[in-house]
């Protein structure tokens, strides 16, 4: 340690020692993040270009179009339902997979790296990606919508809740053993009453994700909010694109309101 | 009210035959021979041998380190030995595993220094844990404890000096109490060995004193070869049948009278 120390200091006649390493890490920083700018197009000019016609869009979008609330509203509530409909289906699928993945719990390492693998997989595919494939073999609508956010779902929610069984104290779950109860029992009396707060609090969390995340899956056919967005946003309808937009702030965060409070309950 | 005074050792008759107190001349009920347990290099039990008789309270002193709390979770195998026997009533199970295992758990209590109770549960609902060994999974599942499990339950707590404090949070408990309803859920087991691992180490000399009058009693009375650990030598001698002293994963032997 203490010779890499000395390798990365040259002498600077005069006495001044300086040390070479922080700077040419930050040059490399530096030199990836030119590169990411120039791969990613970013073009400050166009932006610039494209000020005005944004401007003209947003001067149309006032007032917003809300004649067809009951429409937006039923769309709405169809996002809500698939959001809560595949948070509860990925919360059955994860349910074994949180058991299998969990250290303290998974009745074997054979079991626990192949769940830890599916988790992972499931987790690794957005919930939109999972729509977009499951429209083409379940048709168009919110079922392909709410199918894509539990396979999603599932993987998030497996993997926070094994998490959090592995965070749970071992001294109850010892004291547990020691009464001569086999794995399933320890688990229900000793585990999950630790675990339980901290379990509803994930799902919770996911639920209020899954609300957010949903808005965009009409996008792909998938039913929602957010088809009537693509739409709107397809016919130039600005003034109906802010009605929307507006519904979605309200809905989202009267989601993110309920669940907070709820999981401020829950701790 | 002095704590000893809340204590009901004397519910012991609740729950098991007192007959079987046969005192320190009994055959041995826990016997632990050549226990060996190493952590890398360190040797936490070197050849290690002791028993304990039925109705007999036996102390194990040592300082920090000693091996005491190893040997304890070696002989309810829930730190696995590297070598040795650990006999129960003349039964070999250093080499049970699954089920096996579980139903000769059933006869060891063990009282955790930590105490190890489910916070969010009740005391009552903590000393059920107990019973745990006996009751289908559907029973656990959705907790439709039987009437005999829940009177056993509170006899324990009743036993311990806790009836006022059944439906109470094992949180809201104060140390003593904890501990107190540690012991219950160990005597709720109704297990015939009892191991105590440093049952008074967090308590106030009050309730020290207490516990360690209890758990002679229990052995006394019912007749359970008690194991327990301890720092305090004044504690072992006033308490303790026998006390064995380790030092370094050694017996080293009985602890002098001068402490």
């Amino acid at each position: 340690m203490r010779r890499r120390d000395e390798a990365s200091r040259r002498s600077i006649p005069g006495g001044t020692v300086v040390r070479w390493q922080p700077w040419l890490i930050g040059a490399v920083g530096v030199a990836l993040y030119a590169a990411c700018l120039h791969v990613a197009d970013v073009s400050p000019a166009r932006l610039w270009a494209g000020l005005p016609r944004l401007g003209q869009w947003a001067a149309r979008a006032f007032p917003p179009d809300f004649s067809d609330l009951s429409t937006l509203l039923t769309r709405a509530a169809e996002t809500v339902a698939m959001a809560t409909v595949g948070a509860s289906f990925g919360a059955a699928l994860a349910v074994p997979l949180c058991v299998l993945a969990a250290r303290n719990t998974s009745p074997s390492r054979l079991a626990y790296h192949p769940a830890r693998l599916l988790l992972d997989g499931l987790r690794g595919i957005d919930s939109f990606i999972f729509a977009l494939v499951l429209v083409a073999a379940v048709g168009l609508g919110p079922f392909a919508g709410v199918l894509g956010i539990a396979l999603h779902s599932a993987g998030s929610i497996a993997k926070l809740w094994s998490e959090a069984l592995e965070a749970v104290e071992p001294g109850p779950i010892e004291a547990a053993v020691m009464s001569g109860a086999g794995r399933a029992k320890v688990v229900a009396h000793a585990l999950l009453p630790d675990a339980l707060p901290q379990l509803a609090s994930i799902l919770l969390y996911m639920w209020e994700f899954n609300v957010r995340s949903s808005t965009v899956l009409g996008i792909v056919g998938a039913g929602g909010i957010g088809q009537e967005l693509k739409n709107s946003v397809d016919l130039l309808l600005f003034d109906r694109v802010a009605a929307i937009v507006i519904i979605i702030l309200a809905m989202v965060t009267a989601i993110d309101t309920l669940s907070a409070w709820a999981r401020r309950r829950l701790s | 009210m002095r704590v000893e005074r809340e204590l009901r050792p004397d519910r012991a008759a609740d729950f098991r035959d007192c007959s079987a107190a046969v005192g320190a001349a009994a055959p041995p009920r826990l016997v632990v021979e050549a226990l060996c347990k190493r952590f890398g290099a360190r040797a936490a039990l070197d050849d290690v041998s002791l028993s304990v008789a039925s109705g007999e309270l036996v102390a194990v002193l040592g300082p920090s380190g000693a091996g005491k709390s190893t040997l304890l979770r070696c002989c309810a195998r829930l730190t696995e030995p590297d070598a040795g026997r650990i006999l129960i009533d003349g039964r070999a199970i250093e080499h049970l595993a699954g089920g096996e295992l579980a139903r000769a758990r059933h006869d060891i209590g063990l009282v955790f220094q930590q105490f190890n109770l489910i916070r969010r549960r009740t005391a009552l609902d903590n000393v059920l844990t107990g019973r745990l060994g006996g009751m289908p999974l559907w029973r656990v599942v959705t907790r439709a404890f039987t009437a005999d499990d829940i009177a056993r339950a509170e006899a324990a707590l009743s036993a311990v000096g806790l009836e006022r404090h059944v439906g109470q949070r094992a949180d809201t408990l104060s140390g003593g109490q904890q501990q107190r309803t540690a012991i219950a859920r160990a005597l709720a087991q109704e297990s015939r060995v009892l191991l105590a691992d440093e049952p008074v180490a967090s308590l106030d000399p009050e309730n020290a004193a207490a516990i360690l009058d209890l758990l002679r009693r229990l052995a006394h009375d019912r007749g359970l070869a008690v194991l327990a650990t301890l720092h305090q030598p004044e504690l072992a001698r006033r308490y303790a049948d026998r006390i064995i002293q380790m030092r370094e994963g050694h017996i080293v032997g009985p602890v002098r009278d001068d402490g």
